[in-house]
């Protein structure tokens, strides 16, 4: 007991070695986890967690959604004033591009030639996490590698591309969403063809770069996947353009995108499980 | 840890955290609760006891994060070490010592947090981090350690007593 006491009293009064312990074995977690060693047991130990963090966003969401409702009424009365002037104009181009479509349709059957995105097969997933680390951007979903999720796939709303699959494990996976900072997609602007590249930003919104200067750009643009570099398919919807401006070193244009997405309450997404990635890495290898 | 609260307690923080806090962001900031249950503890709690709840609370944030596994762990650490020495160094850790526990602790967590991440492949930009995500998160976390400080310390006696 005394020695015991006494054992206690030494290991606390050298605080120092203590601490350089603790944070060694912190440093070995860490690399642990980031060389995959620790995944089986992360994905055992988050499967609870998943589920109960899947319950309690849910709940969340369905209270702030009702909050929101009853506070924004005057918001909606505006709202729906500035959709019915919308709707007004739409009508007109609904009616041509139905002629579009028509003409389009034909071609397509005479050509037997279908889009990629018509080709999607998807999965719906729900939304059950939003990243503990408000620096990076990922949401975790309910689905995982036992319904066919892998790495890569891209993961899309009705509203657009939301991001793709990071990390799966057996009944979840983690998706990073394309307005996280490390995230770049190769892009191109739906009017003109234009290619560039969509950033995210700090601010949680989106930036595509890297467009040539004599490029026409204006606001209201779609901005779409190009897929250059194979890590998306071509045609998704990533937002539109909001405003134009020279890049910092005044060789590009920079366009501010807009996503249609709203990430902050996302709860079901749509998981493309029929596209394949291209590995691009091995033209990375320098030639003998 | 010798508590039947702390486990559900930490569960139930980090929980939240990433389901129901991310719904009051401001900007990239929001209430750090794991942080702040672990600063009101480690005032009054034993060493072995905080740095105990800083591991098992740490792995089980970054758990539900995109970052490594223990990337949460290295900050709390040393904030649990840091509150260690000051409560050597001073007769009484008062309410405005608190808060200049809570800014310092944030701003620590939230660099280290963001050197591992940066280290670990995620970009990394200071300047916007600290507008972005370091300010409102201390402005929240100024808000929400008066009410997590007392439910801290409802709680700690209890522990204490059972042990």
């Amino acid at each position: 007991m005394n020695r015991g006491s006494g054992f206690s009293r030494g290991w606390r009064s050298n605080r120092m070695a203590f601490l350089i312990v603790c944070l060694l074995i912190a440093g070995g977690v860490i690399a642990a986890s980031r060389t995959g060693l620790l995944a089986p047991v992360e994905d055992l130990l988050a499967t609870p967690l998943n589920a109960v963090s899947g319950v309690f966003h849910r709940l969340a969401l369905t209270v702030n959604d009702n909050l929101t409702r009853f506070s924004d009424v005057q918001t909606l009365q505006n709202r729906i004033g500035e959709l019915e002037t919308a709707l007004a104009l739409y009508q007109s181009e609904l009616v041509e591009l139905r002629e579009i479509n028509s003409d389009y349709q034909r071609l397509t059957d005479l050509l037997n030639y279908t889009t990629t995105v018509t080709n999607q097969e998807t999965i719906t997933a729900n939304v059950i996490a939003v990243d503990q680390n408000s620096a990076l951007r990922t949401i975790t979903i309910d689905r995982g590698t036992r319904d066919g999720i892998a790495i890569s796939m891209p993961v899309v709303t009705k509203q657009g591309l939301v991001g793709r699959v990071i990390r799966v494990s057996a009944n979840a996976a983690r998706i990073m969403l394309v307005n996280e900072t490390s995230s770049s997609i190769s892009a191109r602007l739906q009017s003109n063809r234009v290619e560039g590249s969509v950033r995210g930003t700090f601010s949680g919104n989106l930036e595509m770069d890297m467009i040539p200067l004599d490029s026409q750009v204006r606001e209201g643009d779609l901005v779409i996947t190009s897929g250059l570099g194979g890590n998306f398919p071509p045609d998704l919807v990533i937002g539109q353009v909001t405003s134009v401006s020279l890049s910092s070193d005044a060789l590009n244009r920079v366009a501010q995108v807009h996503s249609l997405v709203d990430f902050d309450t996302l709860e079901f997404v749509l998981v493309v499980t029929n596209f394949q990635p291209v590995d691009l890495s091995v033209f990375d290898a320098t030639t003998p | 840890m010798g508590s039947y609260w702390s486990l559900p307690l930490i569960v139930l923080a980090v929980i939240l955290q990433s389901s129901v806090i991310p719904q009051i962001r401001i900007f990239g900031g929001e209430p750090d609760l794991l942080f702040l249950m672990l600063l009101s503890w480690s005032i009054n709690g034993r060493i072995e006891q905080n740095v105990t709840w800083a591991f098992v609370g740490g792995i089980t944030q970054d758990l539900l994060s995109a970052a490594p596994a223990g990337t949460s762990v290295v900050g709390l650490v040393l904030i649990v070490f840091g509150i260690d020495q000051l409560k050597q160094q001073v007769y009484r850790i008062g309410f405005m010592l608190v808060l200049g526990l809570v800014i310092a602790g944030t701003v620590l967590q939230k660099v280290v947090v963001m050197l591992i991440a940066g280290f670990s492949g995620f970009t990394v930009a200071p300047i916007q981090n600290f507008t972005y995500v370091i300010l409102p998160t201390i402005a929240y976390n100024l808000v929400f350690i008066g009410p997590v400080y007392w439910l801290v310390r409802r709680i700690q006696p209890r522990n204490q007593r059972a042990m």
